[in-house]
């Protein structure tokens, strides 16, 4: 799978053969040495000595971590049930109403999708993701095919230079993109806040290895019926791709949902803003605390979104591996 | 794109490739090298150029003068010691807590798939929100964290008011939310150990600590280099906790280089110390990258 893992694996077989044979005589010994009544008490006891004892606190441990790594979000979905006087009033002293809404109300969300036009900022963020999935999809799967499967000169060479690009920050790169964004008439809109990232070369890298992972036979037979490169990458190869389409799909729906830097640069215009740049805006309102909101946009931004990575956490974890280590 | 003579040219299924492939990778190709590498050589050729202070448009170039003056910036150099501090802070908390949490949730006991489940819901949350409920906690009147530190008698802290204290709080957010990366590296590399080697050493009367000392860290070494090197990536480009948590405050004393060059193109309009200062960025990424890229290689030498 990664390199890391094949170097483990061949350092497993590397060690695996003299350890096994310098222990491999030590129960032989047992065998002719020790009265044959000790041996079933003592023998069975180190393997399960280290499973059975153990459960209980493992399970403790795991639930302890569970309860942390939960804690930040299910405490603000809580705290968007209080209003805002509630909120700062039930926090200083401790208890049960610190974590739990002691008069629980919609007003937060009320307020977020009146006075506040949240269900906009929704919509925005909405277009914004959708545009990048949609061209992240074409121009990987495209891509990702004419690496694995088709020969054109220079073609090792400029996958090679499309990775690099993996490597440049945002950050580094911000102002002079920005200059470009605006000098092609972009900022402020749509496009602006997807098509900048819309080519992503996580994406190409994955969808070229699994366009590589499918039998070259299944191009071949297709060939030999005479269908073109284009109907054999459309009808035969994209088909046998779902799963990685569907890690490319939810990869780059989640990096660009988060995307805070670049909309918050690019993005002047208040009414097209995406939702992380306007809730951040929420916060520290001196006059006037929007705190309740705050916590309700941030329950309707976040909650729905984690629930989506938990639950395809077979390709979320396959994407963050592919993505993590190139 | 030249297109040069092969010998599979002369197969007439194989020729429609020659044009089939470029059409393909172009929408890619042009997307990457428009918003990619044509804004990096522009932040290149920038470094080099002087702005002028109304228009912020760059003009002659002029040198190394805006190295020089960032050199002589005291905020830059802070930033670079604050940049450090991120790495080497998130390297000591998080590579530690990720390996405990890996092997922890290797051992497949009832709740496994809940604790995972929290972790990969931290990972999924964006840095923002992240940033926005953390810092409701972390406020010094009214904070979760003080309120509990008060129920248990404790004197309050100030959190992000106070310079270490704010770099400690970031770090923590920010490994609460990124642990579940080298978490699952370690996972992949713990799961191709194999168990063998546990249950032989245990026959042979081997405790647990001396099996993690002798068999898991030997044989994870390669994940653990791998996890390390993400975990320095992440920490040297730490951004959005910086400016939702403290605005890089209190002082400067949270702001490191990817802040320091955020405000000085777009608070400060200062162009010509933003892209020196991003050049001092990019010189560390690569750095960076290129010791991992290093440090692996060997690796794989060794064992192969």
């Amino acid at each position: 799978m990664t390199a890391a893992d094949i170097s483990t694996r061949q350092a497993t077989e590397a060690n695996a053969p003299p350890s096994a044979a310098s222990l491999v005589p030590l129960p032989e010994a047992d065998v002719t040495g020790l009265p044959a009544i000790e041996r079933p008490d003592d023998a069975p006891v180190p393997p399960r000595h280290d499973e059975a004892p153990r459960r209980p606190f493992g399970t403790i441990g795991l639930l302890i971590v569970a309860a942390l790594f939960a804690f930040p979000i299910a405490w603000a979905a809580a705290e968007s049930f209080k209003s805002t006087p509630d909120i700062i009033k039930y926090r200083l002293p401790l208890g049960w109403a610190t974590f739990l809404p002691p008069h629980p109300t919609f007003e937060n969300y009320v307020m977020l999708f009146t006075s506040l036009h949240f269900q906009w900022t929704l919509v925005n963020t909405v277009i914004a993701s959708t545009g990048q999935v949609i061209i992240a999809v074409c121009t990987s799967t495209l891509a990702g095919y004419a690496f694995a499967r088709l020969r054109f000169p220079a073609r090792n060479g400029i996958f090679g230079l499309l990775l690099l690009t993996a490597f440049i920050p945002l950050e580094v790169i911000l102002v002079p993109l920005y200059v470009l964004v605006s000098s092609m008439g972009l900022t402020s809109t749509y496009p602006a806040l997807f098509l900048p990232f819309a080519c992503s070369p996580f994406g190409i890298y994955l969808m070229r290895q699994s366009f590589q992972q499918l039998p070259v036979e299944l191009d071949d037979a297709a060939r030999v019926d005479g269908a073109s490169t284009w109907r054999i990458f459309w009808r035969i190869a994209l088909p046998n791709v779902r799963p990685a389409l569907a890690t490319l799909v939810l990869i780059q729906f989640i990096w660009s949902w988060n995307a805070y830097l670049w909309p918050l640069v690019i993005m002047q215009d208040p009414t097209k803003q995406i939702a992380q740049v306007v809730l951040a805006s929420y916060q520290g309102q001196p006059n006037f605390p929007l705190d309740g909101p705050l916590f309700a946009g941030v329950t309707v931004v976040t909650v729905p979104l984690v629930i989506i990575a938990i639950v395809l956490q077979r390709y979320y974890v396959r994407g963050l591996m592919t993505s993590g280590i190139r | 794109m030249k297109l040069n003579p092969f010998s599979w040219q002369s197969n007439p299924t194989r020729r429609g490739e020659l044009v089939v492939g470029p059409a393909m990778i172009l929408p890619a190709v042009a997307g990457l090298c428009i918003f990619q590498f044509a804004p990096l050589g522009v932040a290149i050729v920038n470094s080099f150029r002087a702005f002028n202070p109304f228009t912020h448009r760059a003009g002659g170039f002029v040198g190394w003068a805006n190295f020089t003056a960032v050199l002589a910036d005291p905020p830059f150099l802070q930033a670079v010691l604050v940049t450090l501090a991120y790495i080497v802070l998130m390297l000591v908390v998080v590579v530690p807590l990720a390996l405990a949490l890996a092997l922890l949730l290797d051992r497949r006991m009832p709740g496994t798939a809940i604790a995972r489940g929290a972790i990969l819901g931290a990972l999924a949350a964006s840095e923002a929100v992240s940033a926005l409920i953390w810092n409701q906690m972390y406020q010094p009147d009214s904070g979760l964290f003080n309120a509990v530190l008060k129920a248990l008698s404790l004197p309050a802290q100030p959190f992000l008011n106070v310079g270490w204290q704010a770099i400690l709080s970031i770090v923590v957010m920010s490994a609460w939310k990124d642990v579940g990366l080298p978490m699952l590296i370690f996972l992949g590399g713990l799961q191709a150990i194999s168990p063998t080697l546990y249950e032989a050493s245990s026959i042979d009367g081997a405790t647990p600590w001396r099996q993690f000392t002798r068999i898991t860290l030997p044989l994870m070494r390669p994940s653990i280099v791998l996890a390390m090197f993400m975990v320095t990536l992440s920490g040297a480009r730490l951004f959005t906790p910086v400016v939702i948590l403290t605005q890089g405050g209190p002082g400067g004393q949270t702001s490191n280089l990817t802040f320091y060059s955020y405000a000085q193109s777009f608070l400060f309009n200062s162009p010509g110390r933003a892209s020196a200062s991003v050049m001092f960025m990019l010189a560390l990424l690569v750095v960076i990258t290129l010791v991992q890229a290093f440090a692996l290689r060997s690796r794989q030498g060794e064992t192969a």
